[in-house]
């Protein structure tokens, strides 16, 4: 029997198999395609506290083994989601993780207080490039991620994930700044900030001018940063960016992850979560693992 | 709605840069509708990396034919043309909101150029609507259309084919005729479209096309401007096939 649960900040996961925020909707639309109950964990669609109608289009463009987005938070608003998005997750019996931005500590403090007693996680975006303000203004500065951090920490019991930019000179000093502040977990990378000119008018391709890169192109960054946090912290990772099948979740682990996230390979291939768990689950038993744990570094790469 | 991988029947050039695929599901094609369309892989590497929204252009549900009719005009519908009989594709479908069917109701069907693809299954679910088709130069599939319908008008902007112009000047002089419009076409077609159609109080539907993620609603990606201020719609979901009046086509 091999053991494939994760703890992260007290709360067992069954498997270290999640999906992104933003990838994923509020689950509804993945619900064709397989059982939730497989899945170690569904983060949600990223939350404000007031409804937000999103970016101009365009919002995506494809970019050589990934994609620009533009999105910029397009949500419901916080007491919508819990009131018409939550009680269809609420069905499952896997654990939720609402990802939440805010435009000010406030604001973050008062949607983690709201939602303490309707999900599982909470996932502080500290990190999201296509929007003016909040998201990436609070996780560039380890001062901010702190303060973010320790504020929202004071107003919530459930385990406190912490989502980190990969848009910064040391991201290990952010995880750092998180976990000193209370976090119960780091996850990483958000999108890498990018660009597209449409050549013919001599523009930028996006309204917003930038935009965020994801995907298989972006997977060798990731890694590198998840490396580099499991150095600085002693709370788990979460680790994503670009992960596309299998044998690149194994990596994440082997770099230091304790979890797994799917974002972006969700749109071109709607099973790869599952894929991906039967394939960690496989190479387990065929190099003779029991214990997710000894996947991690040190039982991992040598 | 489901993914499966589907083998190719034909794949073949139709103009240029026009090809003509059938595809074989059973499944998918008894459960498919005018105005849906299939979500596409182009590669099962990671470049380019996005399926491709391709509208279902006829259907044959007693032996699962699906027809796709698509222009080539990128990386990923270049591969589409270089498939071959028997190979597989990874698909997903079919999705999105189709066009409403109305028996007993005077229809007109107006197409511009690859926008013509959804219209043709459409016609043959219709019956007796008129047509109106519309292209730069080069026709194609104008046979097929004439077989579900008396009424073909076609149209060319070069005048190499049909009457020399565009067909919804042909529309605009018989509008009163109709109690319902259905168009796929150029965003500027059916901006045209849709103000004729709200002037002379006629029912319109419009399939749309935007850069699309996902394809089922979880990415949010293919937003579209709505009558409703506050929000945009999802082509993949809400679509591709609006209420004029849903849609805001200003630019």
């Amino acid at each position: 029997m091999i053991d494939m649960t994760v703890n992260i900040g007290g709360r067992r996961l069954k498997n270290p198999v999640l999906v992104s925020s933003g990838t994923f909707g509020f689950g509804k639309e993945y619900s064709n395609f397989y059982d939730f109950n497989l899945l170690g964990a569904i983060t949600v669609k990223g939350i404000t506290l007031k409804p937000r109608k999103g970016n101009k289009p365009p919002r995506i463009m494809e970019t050589s083994a990934g994609i620009l987005n533009s999105v910029g938070l397009e949500n419901p608003g916080l007491y919508s989601f819990i009131e018409n998005e939550l009680p269809f997750l609420k069905k499952y019996s896997v654990p939720i993780i609402a990802n939440i931005s805010g435009n000010t500590i406030e604001e973050y403090s008062l949607m983690a207080k709201e939602l303490n007693e309707h999900v599982d996680f909470i996932e502080l975006n500290v990190s999201c490039p296509n929007v003016k303000e909040g998201g990436i203004t609070f996780g560039t500065k380890p001062e901010s991620v702190y303060e973010v951090t320790r504020e929202v920490r004071k107003v919530t019991n459930i385990p406190l994930i912490v989502k980190l930019s990969p848009n910064v000179t040391d991201i290990g000093e952010m995880a750092l700044a998180a976990e000193n502040a209370g976090a119960d977990c780091i996850s990483l990378i958000n999108t890498l900030m990018g660009m597209a000119i449409d050549i013919y008018n001599r523009k930028p391709f996006f309204n917003n001018v930038v935009a965020g890169l994801s995907g298989p192109a972006v997977k060798p960054i990731a890694l590198r940063m998840v490396w580099q946090v499991a150095q600085k912290v002693n709370i788990p990772i979460i680790g994503m960016g670009g992960i596309s099948n299998w044998q690149d979740a194994i990596e994440f682990m082997m770099a230091g992850a304790d979890a797994i996230s799917i974002g972006t390979a969700n749109f071109y291939n709607p099973l790869a979560p599952k894929e991906v768990l039967e394939g960690i689950k496989e190479y387990m038993i065929e190099n003779g693992i029991n214990d997710l744990r000894e996947i991690k570094i040190n039982g991992g790469v040598k | 709605m489901r993914r499966e991988f589907c083998k190719i029947i034909s794949n073949f050039r139709v103009a240029n840069n026009v090809y003509k695929m059938v595809i074989e599901s059973k499944s998918i094609s008894k459960e498919a509708l005018p105005g849906q369309f299939l979500h596409i892989k182009p590669s099962q590497n990671y470049d380019p990396l996005l399926r491709r929204p391709i509208s279902i252009c006829d259907l044959d549900q007693d032996k699962g034919g699906i027809t796709l009719l698509y222009r080539v005009c990128g990386k990923g519908t270049r591969l589409f043309a270089e498939i071959k009989p028997g190979d597989n594709l990874d698909i997903i479908g079919p999705l999105g909101k189709g066009f409403p069917i109305f028996q007993n109701k005077k229809s007109a069907i107006i197409g511009g150029g690859i926008g013509i693809a959804p219209l043709l299954i459409l016609s043959k679910w219709l019956k007796e609507a008129d047509i109106y088709l519309g292209y730069k130069d080069e026709t194609y599939m104008t046979d097929e259309f004439m077989n579900y319908s008396d009424d073909v008008c076609i149209y060319t902007e070069s005048g190499s084919r049909g009457t020399k112009g565009y067909p919804i000047e042909a529309l605009e002089k018989n509008i009163n005729r109709y109690d319902i419009v259905y168009a796929c076409g150029p965003k500027q077609m059916l901006r045209a479209i849709k103000r004729l159609c709200e002037k002379n109080l006629v029912e319109c539907y419009l399939s749309m096309e935007e850069r699309m993620g996902c394809g089922i609603g979880a990415c949010l990606v293919c937003a579209c401007e709505s009558s409703n201020n506050d929000e945009y719609k999802k082509v993949c979901i809400d679509g591709p096939v609006f209420n004029s009046k849903e849609v805001n086509l200003d630019d």
